[in-house]
């Protein structure tokens, strides 16, 4: 037997020992002994549910095609008449003729539940069933389908220690049992625990000090108005909703590459913010796009429903793709709004709750009306699906301006090829001797000189032999051959870098620069960039030297990239990173590719004059990377010039430079003309097929001198245009279209269409919508969960709003309040908070239904919430779990309050609400088992380094590690309830990870320059921050020998100390002096490292 | 220090038998535990299940897991009638109504196997020339030519390989195992996972999912140790911080929770205690460990491993030495096994890529003899199939594949099962997921069936609700 199930087994059978035996009355006990009416009398619910539950409803419950001998046992009516054998298995009153009790206590075969089930029951059990049945065997329905009703508060006895109804609730099962309340926490740990719980920060020393000082009897419940009313608290309440909707920023399965969902997040957060009553909120996220004139912000709501995971795997089979998108929103939403275990329905009726397959599935047919596919691709224009975008109003203005610049810009183009001879014989004639005579060749150049600014080492391999791997039609090519020019990045790899390289053409008179970008399967960065998942080049620029003469610089006026033919209007993969951004001038935007995988991106570009050189002119390239993506750095690459200002920039394939097709074989250029060209000149021209009709036609007008200016400017219209549109915000959106065909999968199995199909229905024995013969849709859905009548919904939010506020629920299976879910401690405490969730009794107007605060206002200015965590003996050892809530509880803060916390304690944290997710530093190599694309980790930069772990970009695939080793679940699948482990990958995080030792630096520069002259005062100021409570003396003089030893060793080793502080972005200032800074930071790092630190008391 | 703070970090730091800053247990795992050796069976365990179900053959597992599908018709099943069938349609008894991956909707065409088989051992069997060091040591393995899957796609094959379940957040084998049978050493995680690099283009992603413990509590889940940076992550110190003076920091700290310990007697203290002591130990142990530089010429040659290239067979001799030091559950990946085309080159690669060091760990294992309380394990999330696709490459297949087994318990110089005569179904004794997880665990001591835990109030069986069956013909 495992540990869980010895918990289990202990919750049912003290309830037995204490009923059969007629021990202590209510001494002993434990959380599941409840609110006992009759001590004497067996309870249904409270006794009998566990036992049959766990070992008779497999077999004997809903599931008809589980069920043996023709017995259900969950039903009086079923349980009570004979069955096919003849025999009685309930038979009220008499246990002597009723076969259950006949067969729980006979031994060999006919024992019950059989050896093969591995349940046996106890001694105690059997006694209990007896007698249940002697007592006439009264079922009670199960708890959490009862229809809700508001039960009345209890009086009790002692109403000194009572703060609202909570307490009178779990204050009379106290009494009930023998306990006393606690007494309320001190001033600072309650303002400690209730700045923690609602918003995942620490109070400040300024906070404390003037809830100290503030007399006043309401003085803690104007901090939690205080508190409620922070973004602190919306963020904090959107990072518990987002395990449950299972968010994050990749797709989660294969490639688990960015999906656009962050604009989803943010409306989470301003719905905590302005408080939207959970009704709006629900119907908003299930069905806000068919909500009447539904809003921006309702369609942005709308994501939730696009936030499964989704695979772009190749070779997938789509329909069974959309089965499993189904079957996880089913699974999601039966968690969430349910608190039920649905998805046990995919394969089989429920075992122990009245759910039927046929449930499941009628379930799942409410999302049959999204528009989406099986493989949702994850590049391109169409990445994703359905998106919404939502610029705001300034980019619109802007974008709009862009269109109209754009649309002119076209006309006169139009215009200007009126004007111009059309694709004839004679221009094609040219065209063709001009290409067999060389002049659109490309000139590859071996460059006299390569280096890098900022550390990177650059080899060129000119007739050495250089080994290649690429990866080219599904398999790996290796091959070693003389460089030709390649230039190799090697050595160190700073975030951002600078080459420069020079070329010494030779006499010539030279029109376009070319730059090579090589692939390689050393090279990290989607094959072609040192880090990062593409390469970023921010500019490109050029000057000529000439012997005795000052630097020309050469300016670069036109970029085109080898990966799309020309067009009008031009295209690029990828607008977002526009050829053009190379020479823009402008670091901030750059030409890139990301999921080039097999292909050797060449970019042209074009000198505004000629530039001639003579035998020893030498040309130096500067390539700057300079984006905020770190390591976007090309890897390996090589010049070419061209003397013919329109050669096409060539196709080279992976790895390999194509020479030119000559036939006289004489030269070894690459090719200057685009292969839909070359292909359309080799065929007569009646021949031709429209393609390459229109390949002719493009490259004339990009060919043409004439028409020169007016291209460029649309290209740098589009580019603009191109950048503008990517910093646009977009979300995954709901579109609704006609709904699928959904059918009931025997066995889950997607590929089986025999069994009916189902129309969209709630669980029959919940409720039956009316829609007046049409199809309900998710609408009808969103407003079933919070009906008045709907029974689970505010059952489920708020058992699992208390785990927050106490560390579990009332029930502490948060996602399972059916039959197998767990008792819950308070059954109607959770109905009296659900009553109050939905219509609050002081408000007759209505106007706060499903007031998310006012629950939570309601639990924390609770006697019960503000009770000191101390348990008493008593409580230790007849109720170690404390259920009962005699104290409050002591529980680790969440994964990303453990970043917060230290990042508000150094003065580092940014405090920005919402926008796009940021990435934190993380290992090296972390992402290395991912592909398609291959790629490595970019962290952010400066302010976005420090943001709240909320805001950290969620990779489902491989998490922050930091947020991975303190519990966060991957939200692959929905989560309600994280778990709270204690690991040496914690300490070694807390200790060594690089982001919380800058936190203890900054701490420590803060503590030396505010915290007053001595180690004393410093230590005090520390404290104070971090612990809300000055230092005992003991831990004074601990922490004053650290600091002391540390001293004298950095001091001694000065190197060591810089070492230290320089750890992380954040400045350190001028005037610091290094040992004390340092000594000082192994103090700070000590208290970041404490459990009390990151326990919520 | 004080004298107060001095008893307490006593207490806190040394007070479990140690002799300054836990050297003893220091000096305990830089030396490979000697006992492997004798090997005594004992169904005591430091898991869950305890005593154990069964008296267990199998002590710890290493398994190489070759994501990507590896082709069964070029490892281990011998096909020669396909190779008569090469070019020809494939006859649609075969296919008719079947799953295919890529293959969808276009004409099926047989490949035949594109390298030859050679006849090894005493036991006769037929191996893919490719293969010349598995080979070598066949009569120490047994061949399952029958297993059979459910998932055609690669993420989901992988999770169902490593949890049984499609459904994400099932834990996997490893925390199973770990689980119910806890771990060797408290030095190292019971449970770590290798990702080699190599060369090859489709190299798989494998998620971090894949080693999850799921709805088990975290501590069961696998550590990646990393072939680049940190190893494990975080384990190196602060630069500018030494071992002496990480060492003093976490005797302080230490000491502080003792102090806090004392005022609220929370055990989770306690545990946090002894994680800052286990954590200051793998910052010890695990570098030095994963530091192969210093094993002889001739083990490095065995294996041909290069220490520090995160090889594939870098990772095989690293098992080994996990293995030493009590490591319970290893699994080593390779990556690169999905061959849509060009089977036949890409295989080549392949090849070199594992043969030999596949061969020296089952040899270096046996020389150590720990051959026989190790369970090795060879085999990826599927096969491939024997139709064509592109004409030289194959797509995913679940109908047939093999998996090599050696070591713990299993039977040798022996094959089991077999694939019709044009390789495409598991004819003869089928052995599916389920069935390769219950025997794996019957080795270690363990009955599927009652391995279970609980979760939204369901005895949830970690093998998955279907169950296997132990395929006891390849247990000796």
């Amino acid at each position: 037997m495992n540990l869980f199930a010895l918990r289990r087994q202990r919750c049912i059978s003290v309830p037995m020992v204490r009923h059969v035996v007629h021990l202590l009355g209510c001494c002993l006990c434990t959380a599941t002994t409840l609110a006992a009416a009759e001590p004497d009398r067996v309870s249904f619910n409270r006794d009998l549910r566990p036992i049959m539950s766990d070992t008779c409803f497999r077999c004997h419950g809903p599931d008809k095609n589980a069920r043996k001998a023709d017995m259900r046992l969950d039903i009086r009516e079923e349980a009570t008449r004979p069955t096919r054998s003849g025999r009685t298995p309930i038979v009220p009153g008499d246990p002597d003729k009723s076969e259950i009790v006949a067969r729980i206590f006979a031994t060999g075969a006919r024992v019950m539940p059989p050896q093969a089930a591995h349940k046996q029951l106890t001694a105690k059990q059997k006694e209990t069933i007896r007698q249940w049945v002697a007592e006439g065997a009264l079922y009670e329905g199960h708890w959490a389908y009862q229809p809700l009703k508001r039960p009345a508060v209890p009086e009790i006895a002692d109403a000194s220690r009572v703060r609202n109804p909570i307490d009178h609730f779990i204050q009379e099962r106290l009494s009930h049992e023998g306990f006393k309340p606690s007494e309320r926490a001190d001033k600072p740990t309650l303002l400690r625990r209730v700045t923690l719980d609602l918003t995942g920060l620490l109070p400040t020393s300024e906070e404390l000090r003037a809830f100290l000082s503030d007399n006043a009897a309401d003085a803690y419940e104007k901090v939690v108005d205080r508190l409620l009313a922070s973004p602190r608290y919306a963020e904090q309440r959107t990072m518990h909703w987002l395990d449950a909707v299972r968010y994050a920023d990749t797709s989660g399965f294969h490639g688990d590459n960015p999906i656009p969902a962050w604009p989803y997040r943010d409306y989470v957060l301003r719905s905590f913010l302005i408080n939207k009553p959970f009704d709006a909120f629900t119907r908003e996220q299930i069905a806000g796009d068919l909500l009447p004139n539904a809003t921006l912000e309702q369609r942005v709501a709308s994501a939730y429903n696009r936030l499964n995971r989704t695979s772009s795997e190749g070779g997938l089979q789509p329909k069974e793709y959309l089965a499993k998108y189904g079957a996880d929103r089913v699974r999601t939403l039966s968690a969430v709004w349910l608190g039920s275990t649905l998805g046990c329905a995919e394969c089989h009726d429920h075992k122990f709750d009245p759910f039927l397959t046929k449930d499941f599935y009628a379930m799942k047919a409410f999302f049959a009306d999204i528009q989406e596919t099986g493989l949702v691709p994850d590049r391109g224009s169409r990445a994703w699906g359905a998106k919404l975008d939502l610029p705001s109003e300034a980019q619109a203005r802007q974008l709009a301006a862009l269109d109209a610049q754009l649309a002119a810009a076209r006309v006169r183009l139009d215009e200007g090829l009126v004007k111009l001879a059309t694709v004839d014989e004679q221009w094609e004639n040219q065209l063709r001797t001009r290409w067999q005579a060389g002049e659109l060749a490309w000139t590859w150049q071996r460059p006299i000189a390569a280096h890098a600014v900022n550390g990177a080492r650059l080899t060129i391999y000119d007739s050495e032999v250089v080994e290649n791997n690429f990866y080219l039609d599904g398999s790996l090519k290796t091959e070693r051959k003389p460089g030709d020019g390649l230039v190799v990045a090697g050595g160190p790899n700073p975030d951002r870098e600078t080459y420069l390289v020079t070329l010494k053409p030779g006499a010539g008179t030279w029109n376009q620069l070319g730059i090579d970008v090589v692939q390689d399967e050393s090279l990290p960065g989607a094959r072609y960039a040192r880090g990062a998942d593409r390469f970023l080049l921010s500019e490109i620029e050029a000057e000529l030297l000439e012997a005795g003469q000052p630097a020309r610089t050469l300016s670069l006026v036109m970029a085109t990239v080898n990966d799309a033919p020309p067009s009008v209007p031009s295209t690029t993969t990828d607008p977002s990173m526009p050829p053009l951004a190379a020479i823009d001038g402008n670091p901030h935007t750059a030409w890139g590719v990301r999921f080039g995988e097999a292909r050797d991106p060449f970019l042209a570009v074009r000198f505004a004059e000629p530039v001639t050189t003579t035998a020893d002119s030498q040309i130096v390239v500067t390539l700057r990377h300079e984006s905020e993506l770190r390591a976007a750095v090309i890897g390996r690459f090589r010049l070419a010039l061209s003397a013919d200002a329109y050669a096409w920039p060539p196709i080279a394939s992976a790895g390999r430079r194509i020479r030119s097709k000559d036939p006289t074989g004489a030269k070894s250029w690459a090719s200057g003309l685009p292969d839909d060209v070359m292909k359309a000149l080799r065929r007569p021209a009646e021949d031709r097929d429209e393609p390459e009709r229109t390949a002719l036609r493009d490259y004339l007008i990009w060919s043409s001198p004439e028409l020169a200016a007016d291209y460029r400017e649309l290209q740098r219209v589009e580019a603009e245009r191109g950048l503008l549109d990517a910093s646009v915000p977009r979300v995954v959106t709901t579109v609704a279209v006609d709904p699928a065909v959904t059918r009931i999968l025997p066995r889950a199995n997607w590929m089986d269409d025999s069994s009916p199909i189902v129309e969209p229905a709630v669980p029959r024995f919940l409720a039956t919508l009316d829609t007046k013969g049409e199809r309900p849709t998710r609408l009808d859905l969103a407003n079933w969960l919070v009906a008045r009548d709907n029974p689970l919904t505010a059952r489920a939010y708020v058992n699992r709003t208390w785990r927050e506020f106490f560390g579990s629920g009332v029930s502490r299976t948060l996602d399972d309040l059916g039959s197998q879910g767990e008792w819950p401690t308070h059954p109607e405490l959770v109905d009296w908070l659900a009553s109050e969730l939905i219509h609050p009794e002081v408000d007759a107007a209505s106007t706060h239904d499903w007031d998310m605060k006012h629950l939570v206002r309601l639990i924390v200015t609770s006697h019960t919430y503000a009770q000191t965590s101390m348990a008493e003996a008593i409580s230790q050892e007849k109720d170690p779990d404390n259920r009962l809530l005699s104290h409050q509880n002591r529980f680790r803060v969440d994964a990303e309050n453990v970043r917060d916390i230290a990042l508000q304690l150094s003065g580092l944290l940014t405090d920005v609400f919402g926008g796009p997710s940021v990435s934190p530093v993380e290992p090296q190599g972390y992402l290395a088992a991912l592909n398609f694309p291959k790629r490595e980790y970019s962290a952010s930069h400066g302010a976005d380094q420090y943001r709240r772990g909320l805001y950290t970009t969620w990779q489902r695939t491989y998490l922050h590690p930091s947020l991975l080793n303190f519990d966060a679940p991957t939200r692959e699948e929905c989560t309600v309830s994280r778990s709270a482990s204690n690991t040496p990958l914690q300490a070694l995080d807390l200790l060594n990870d690089p982001i919380y030792v800058e936190a203890a630096r900054a701490f420590a520069q803060n503590a030396l320059a505010q915290g007053g002259k001595t180690f004393a005062a410093q230590l005090e100021w520390v404290f104070t921050r971090a612990l809300n409570r000055p230092p005992r003396a003991e831990e004074r003089s601990m922490l004053q020998g650290l600091y002391e030893r540390n001293l004298k060793r950095f001091r001694a080793a000065p190197a060591s100390a810089r070492e230290l502080l320089t750890i992380g972005d954040a400045p350190l200032p001028a005037t610091a002096n290094p040992a004390k800074v340092a000594a000082m930071a192994t103090v700070t790092r000590a208290v970041l490292n404490l459990h009390e630190l990151i326990t919520r008391n | 220090m004080n004298q107060l703070a001095r008893e307490i970090s006593r207490r806190a730091f040394l007070g479990r038998g140690g002799a300054g800053l836990g050297l003893v247990a220091l000096n305990s795992l830089l030396h490979p535990r000697l006992a492997a050796a004798a090997s005594a069976m004992d169904p005591q365990s430091k898991g869950v299940i305890n005593p154990l179900h069964f008296t267990p053959k199998a002590k710890r597992v290493i398994y190489l897991y070759q994501a990507g599908g590896p082709s069964h018709l070029e490892t281990f099943d011998y096909k020669p009638k396909l190779a008569d069938m090469t070019g020809k349609p494939m006859p649609e008894s075969f296919t008719r109504g079947q799953q295919i991956a890529q293959l969808q909707g276009q004409r099926l065409t047989c490949l035949g196997p594109t390298h030859g088989f050679k006849q090894v051992g005493q036991s006769g069997q037929m191996v893919c020339e490719l293969f010349p060091h598995i080979g070598g040591i066949i009569d120490e393995t047994c061949i399952v030519r029958s297993m059979w899957t459910e998932q055609i796609n690669h993420d989901p094959a992988h999770t169902f390989m490593n949890s049984g379940s499609i459904i994400t957040g099932r834990p996997s084998v490893g925390s199973w195992v770990l689980y119910g049978l806890g771990a060797e050493t408290d030095n190292l995680p019971g449970y770590v996972v290798l990702v080699s690099a190599g060369r090859g283009g489709q190299m798989q992603p494998i998620a971090a999912r894949q080693w999850s413990a799921g709805i088990l509590p975290s501590k069961f889940q696998g550590v990646r140790f990393n072939s680049v940076g940190d190893p494990v992550h975080y384990i190196t110190n602060p630069r500018g911080m030494t071992r002496e003076m990480q060492g003093d920091s976490i005797q302080t700290i230490n000491a502080l929770n003792v102090l806090e310990d004392r005022s609220q007697h929370d055990p989770e203290i306690q545990t946090r205690i002894a994680q800052y002591e286990m954590a200051f130990k793998m910052q010890a142990s695990v570098p030095g460990l994963l530091d192969t530089s210093h094993e002889p010429a001739h083990v490095l040659e065995l294996y041909g491993a290069h220490p520090g290239d995160g090889s594939f067979a870098s990772n095989c001799l690293l098992a080994r030495r996990l293995a030493e030091r009590g490591v319970r559950f290893i699994q080593v990946y390779h990556r690169d096994w999905d061959h849509h085309n060009d089977v036949k080159n890409n295989l080549i690669f392949k090849a070199e890529e594992v043969d030999r060091a596949t061969a020296a760990l089952i040899t270096d294992l046996k020389q150590r003899g720990m051959l026989d309380d190790t369970l090795v394990i060879w085999g990826g999330e599927f096969g491939r199939t024997p139709m064509s696709q592109g004409g030289t490459g194959r797509d995913h297949h679940i109908k047939g594949f093999s998996f090599m087994l050696a070591g713990g318990g299993i039977k040798r110089g022996f094959a089991y099962g077999a694939t019709d005569d044009l390789g495409y179904a598991a004819v003869e004794n089928p052995v599916s997921v389920h069935d390769f997880h219950a025997t794996m665990l019957h080795l270690l001591g363990v009955d599927a069936a009652k391995l279970a835990v609980k979760y939204q109030g369901l005895d949830v069986r970690l093998t998955g609700p279907e169950g296997g069956t132990v395929v006891r013909d390849i247990i000796a």
